[in-house]
């Protein structure tokens, strides 16, 4: 009977963990699931929402700026969230998923507390950007995957920053730009951030 | 010579705005809304002969001449801040330093052509950027020079930020549009021009950050002051965007047609060559633009028009210096990677051409590429150029065919050889960063 | 009307058309993907380059509106250079996949291929992308993103003619994928479209699939009976099978478009479910008989009645599933051959039928609802037969197309025909009426018919017989026909434009037209405002 029970229960986390979404969307099925899980603006964000729309003529030139709300109150772009965002501003998912996966920016899986963009363009690469990943990626000890099994680091290469003078650079946290970077002050900095508490 | 568009290397804290007024600034929003009539100033910018710094070098008061004058629909005006150009930076800089400049170029060209909105839209990698800008924005509108009836001349504009979110394509001016729109950056067909069916179906200007700033000095100074600065053809100060193996990378102004060899050697400016190396190649004006050899390189002046006739774009203005020990494979590999990676998947030559391209050089690089491979890469190069909505297919298809054609030998070299004949590890071993760059730098350090 | 030349010929072309366009009134193809004439531009496949005069780029035709003296070139070298480039272009990734493929013999990668490339291969199997394969996207819709060249039909469709978004593209650059928001299925009831424009073999019908190879089709221009909109369709079937209805254009009734449900109508009338003999009832039991026998039969209860009780005592009912040709021939050989006026007709649509929505699908499922008023009969005919009935008046009742017994309930059946002496049951299939028929007498299905629906908004259009009809069946008007020989001795033609053009000459509103006149996209009836 136990055992039977805890199969099932398995069976059924291993289903939901295949089609999150389709299960979440079967209006009725997993309402509780959905409820529990769905997304919500903060009384604070729904204000900055409502004067992001004042900006525009169409309400769906709000969707990046909304996007970017969605990124700040819950750190990265999941299904729900996109449901969210879509039924927040009457657009099909659909479209909302478009636009997501068209811009790289929006996280579309969790990413670590701090998240490193190495520039690897050419400029970049021309002053040692590749010495610079090496560096992290053997500091932060993850040869397979992008983010430490701790998810306190998360490690993108990404394209030109327009920092090309300064090169090589990383960009934390979608924010402050660290330049002119050598393997010891990338070192350094990482060193720095993995000591932090928060 | 004099700092216009770098202003703040000189002046600490251009970005507030007491100083921003203290050195004359919004003086020329003042002239332009109490002493000028909207064709006046049209005609004044045509009389600077101010060339757009987008790349694209069109001229500034034409492109305003589109707009229709009794548009019954509302006309929009777009700062492209989107600056994304491999190479080049120093929109990233103005917005940082100068945001006034920006935002009091944005004011004028809407007055122009009568708008009463304007974006200006931001990379998203820029954070800092915005801040900046909205910021000042905010200054600006406590001072009553964004808003309604500005300075009592009976006019209301607003200035709102637009953020990006990691899509070079949206650079590229219709793109830009259909992001502002809150859809995919996807390029426009034209006809239509965005001068009548741009920003949501209504007459809209998109015009550069840098292109922007030239306007309040443009105006306060005279088309007259502004035409004596560089050839007659493409006159004006420009920033020129040094990167790559030089000793001293970074943002310069400089005029236009000011010659190559000395931004590289001069020792205020490039600096010559890191490590005592030798020149190899440049690219004139950011990743897009057909490569220089060195002996090309050492004797173009910087100006639209003397580039075009040496053979290439001047582009941004980004200059990427190679010295002698640079793989041109893996150069053009990297090139080739980004292009892949940003090309937006519309039309099918640039969709399938740049990975298709990237595949080869991936193969050639790594010694598994055949002879036949390069007259296939000329070969896609060719078919991708101007066949496509946008110009990111020929923004790949330029470097691969200056590339293959100019330093064939080192294609052919790893074909032979089966390898990659330079020593170096990927990435070019030996560029020590330096100690401080040119320019203040960001708020780099001061991690959150 | 600018005039301009392509390739050396002048033309006057309309203001507003495209160079597509343009082209193909000279019978030039401009070969193209993404261009779809009731969509919007896009322009991003990039198939239709081509040369015009003073343009120094390749100009995309789809895009490019005709002007006065524009001189346009399709077949230069650089054209040609330009068109072979996009198919290698488009064919790099693609997975070549034709011998398994259902689009393959309609397909216009292959197509243009043989047409405009023919080049062998340049770029290794081993490097193309992988993508979703064989993806049940919902309705009847399966998906191929490695076929799929992203021309954006499919979402244009979805966007722009159903407004249900259900499909999207997603990432950048050649990761773009065509698909579903995770979870949700294309679902609404004009999906199957997408399919249809479709131009690679990206999307596929579950029901086609893997069914029939498209080059042993053959297609016959009919209508859909599904409902009163009457979609033109082209019936693709291969002895005397239908595997699809596709929707023929026709800018007068759908467009390019139909619904599902008509799409998949054509099940109900296959073999299986068909009559296929002359059945007679002998103490409630059917047993099949000669048409000889059959028709004689009919005959003397005809003549009988109509001696006993007089000619009314014959009457018909003819359903909105008859022909405008059927109903005029049945009207006729009531009132010309019996002296009979019972004649009445009805439409009607099960309380369970699917409702009607503002783009095609209409409440009424009857294809020919507007032709049974047009020429005269009342639709509410089933009300004063089953009145006539009871007072004893009715004695032989014709029924073709039509099924009272479901219209009204076996036990309302009863009460309004139940006196009726002998019932005649012209239809394609054993309806609930059936079972009430002295006799029932199999006929031939829309597919198998030649003739014409008049739809709601009062366009004749034109069936063509796609194939015989099975075994023993046959044509509702041939039987017409017979009867009336058997009847009187006379023989009229009654084949259906024989039949139109008596109409044509008898019934004001269908003054002057001919069932050849009809063409491709079908006439309006006289009297109606357009």
């Amino acid at each position: 009977m136990h055992r039977t029970s805890a199969s099932r229960a398995a069976r059924l986390t291993k289903a939901v963990a295949q089609f999150p979404v389709a299960r979440y969307l079967q209006p009725g099925r997993y309402l509780k699931m959905a409820d529990s899980c769905a997304p919500k603006f903060s009384a604070q964000t729904l204000k900055e929402y409502e004067l992001t729309l004042a900006r525009y003529p169409t309400r769906q030139a709000a969707l990046l700026p909304t996007l970017w709300l969605a990124m700040r109150e819950f750190g990265w772009i999941s299904p729900q969230v996109e449901q969210y965002v879509a039924g927040l501003m009457g657009l099909p998912p659909s479209h909302v998923r478009a636009v997501v996966s068209f811009y790289e920016m929006f996280y579309r899986k969790p990413v670590g507390r701090w998240h490193l963009a190495v520039c690897t363009n050419l400029p970049c690469r021309l002053r040692g950007a590749d010495q610079i990943v090496r560096a992290i990626r053997d500091r932060l000890n993850f040869e397979h995957g992008d983010t430490t099994p701790d998810r306190r680091f998360t490690l993108e290469t990404v394209q030109c920053l327009a920092s090309c003078g300064s090169a090589p650079m990383l960009q934390l946290n979608q924010d402050v730009y660290h330049e002119n970077l050598t393997v010891e002050s990338v070192i350094k900095l990482i060193d720095e951030l993995a000591a932090r508490a928060d | 010579m004099e700092r216009i568009l770098s202003r703040w290397v000189d002046i600490p804290d251009l970005r507030r705005i007491e100083v921003y007024e203290a050195h004359g600034g919004y003086q020329a929003w003042r002239k332009v809304l109490t002493e000028m009539t909207p064709a006046a100033l049209i005609d004044e910018v045509k009389a600077a002969n101010l060339r757009g710094r987008g790349g694209a070098a069109f001229p500034t008061g034409t492109k305003w001449g589109f707009i229709p004058r009794d548009s019954q629909k509302p006309v929009y005006v777009c700062c492209n801040a989107d600056e994304s150009e491999p190479g080049t930076f120093g929109n990233r800089y103005q917005l940082e330093n100068d945001p006034h400049g920006v935002i009091e170029g944005l004011l004028i060209c809407c007055r122009a052509v009568n708008a009463h909105v304007g974006y200006i839209y931001l990379r998203g990698e820029f954070a800092l950027q915005k801040r900046r800008v909205d910021e000042a924005l905010a200054q600006a509108r406590a001072r009553g020079y964004v808003g309604r009836n500005v300075l009592g001349a009976n006019f209301d504009v607003e200035i709102y930020t637009h953020r990006g979110a990691g899509a070079y394509i949206c650079g590229e001016e219709t793109a830009l549009l259909e992001s502002l729109e809150g859809k995919r950056g996807y390029p426009r067909n034209r006809p239509p021009f965005p001068a009548i069916h741009g920003a949501f179906g209504c007459p809209t200007v998109v015009n550069n950050v840098e292109t922007l700033s030239n306007l309040p000095h443009i105006i306060a100074r005279g088309a007259q002051w502004y035409r004596g600065i560089g050839p007659a053809a493409s006159p004006g100060p420009k920033l020129f965007c040094l990167s790559g193996h030089l000793n001293r990378p970074g943002l310069y102004e400089l005029p236009m047609g000011f010659p190559l060899k000395n931004m590289i050697y001069d020792e205020h400016l490039g600096g010559g060559i890191l490590n005592g190396k030798k020149l190899k190649a440049v690219i004139p004006g950011g990743s897009s633009f057909p490569v220089f050899t060195a002996d090309e390189a050492l004797k173009v002046n910087m100006d639209f028009d003397s580039v075009r006739a040496a053979g290439s774009l001047m582009g941004t203005g980004g200059v990427i210096v190679m010295h002698e020990d640079t793989c041109m494979v893996d150069a053009l590999r990297t090139i080739a990677n980004f292009y892949h990676h940003e090309s937006c998947g519309q039309c099918t030559p640039c969709r399938e051409g740049c990975g298709w391209i990237e595949k080869l050089l991936i193969d050639l690089e790594a010694g598994r590429g055949e002879a036949a491979d390069l007259d296939k890469l000329i070969d896609i190069a060719d078919n991708m150029e101007g066949n496509t909505i946008c110009v990111l297919a020929d923004s790949l298809a330029m470097p691969v065919r200056s590339f293959v054609r100019k330093f064939k030998e080192e294609f052919v070299e790893h074909v032979r050889r089966r390898r990659c004949p330079y020593r170096f590890e990927r990435g070019y071993a030996g560029a020590a960063p330096r100690d401080a760059p040119p320019f203040p730098p960001t708020e780099a350090g001061a991690a959150s | 009307m600018p005039k301009l030349t392509i390739n050396g010929r002048e033309l006057d072309a309309p203001q507003g058309v495209n160079l597509i366009q343009a082209a193909e009134m000279l019978g030039i193809e401009i070969p193209h993907y993404c261009y779809h004439p009731g969509l919007s531009v896009v322009g991003n496949c990039r198939m239709c380059l081509v040369e015009v005069e003073r343009a120094p780029k390749l100009q995309i035709a789809c895009n490019t509106k005709v002007a006065e003296g524009m001189v346009v070139r399709t077949e230069s070298p650089r054209v040609k250079t330009a068109q072979a480039a996009v198919l290698e272009f488009l064919l790099i990734n693609h997975p070549i996949d034709c011998p398994v493929c259902d689009q393959a013999g309609e397909c216009k990668l292959q197509d243009y291929y043989m047409d405009y490339d023919r080049k062998p291969s340049r770029f290794p199997l081993g490097k193309k992308n992988k993508k979703g394969k064989a993806l049940d996207i919902g309705s009847d819709i399966m998906l191929d993103q490695e076929r799929c060249i992203l021309c954006a039909r499919c979402t244009r469709f979805f966007d722009e003619v159903t407004h249900t978004s259900e499909l999207a593209i997603f990432e950048r650059g050649d990761h773009c994928v065509v698909d579903t928001y995770p979870g949700r299925r294309v679902d609404n009831r004009y999906a199957c479209n997408v399919v249809d424009i479709c131009p690679v073999g990206a999307l596929t019908e579950k029901d086609f699939r893997f069914r029939m190879r498209v080059w042993y089709l053959h297609r016959a221009p009919s209508v859909c009976s599904a409902c009163a909109r009457g979609c033109a369709i082209d019936i693709d079937h291969h002895r005397g099978r239908i595997y699809r209805y596709k929707p023929r254009y026709n800018p007068n009734v759908n467009r390019w478009w139909i619904c599902d449900e008509g799409r998949h109508s054509f099940t109900a009338v296959q073999r299986e479910h068909r009559l296929t003999q002359p059945l007679v009832q002998a103490a409630d039991r059917f047993a099949a008989e000669s048409w000889e026998a059959a028709l004689a039969r009919a005959a003397e209860k005809i003549r009988r009645c109509s001696q006993d009780y007089g000619p009314n005592a014959v009457g018909a009912l003819v359903g909105a599933q008859a022909t405008n040709e059927e109903i005029f021939a049945l009207k006729r050989f009531l009132s010309r051959t019996i002296g009979s006026t019972s004649v009445g007709g009805v439409s009607f649509s099960s309380a369970d039928a699917r409702p009607g929505d503002t783009f095609l699908i209409r409440a009424d499922k009857n294809p020919n609802t507007r032709g049974l008023s047009a020429l005269g009969l009342a639709l509410d005919g089933l009300a004063s037969l089953a009145f006539a009935a009871g007072q004893g008046e009715l004695k032989v009742l014709i029924v073709l197309r039509a099924d009272p017994a479901r219209a009204l309930g076996r036990a309302g059946f009863m009460r309004a025909l139940g006196a009726l002496e002998h019932l005649i049951l012209l239809d394609v299939s054993a309806s609930q009426t059936a079972s009430f028929a002295g006799q029932v007498l199999p006929i031939a299905a829309h597919p198998e018919l030649d003739g014409s629906f008049t739809n709601f908004e009062g366009w004749v259009q034109r069936l063509h017989r796609a194939f015989d009809p099975p075994k023993q069946a046959r044509g509702a008007l041939e039987l017409i026909g017979a009867l009336e020989k058997t009847l009187d001795g006379i023989e009229s033609d009654y084949s259906a434009p024989a039949v139109f053009a008596d109409m044509a000459r008898a019934e004001a509103a269908f003054h002057g037209l001919s069932l050849e006149g009809l063409a491709h996209h079908g006439a309006r009836l006289n009297g109606v405002a357009v």
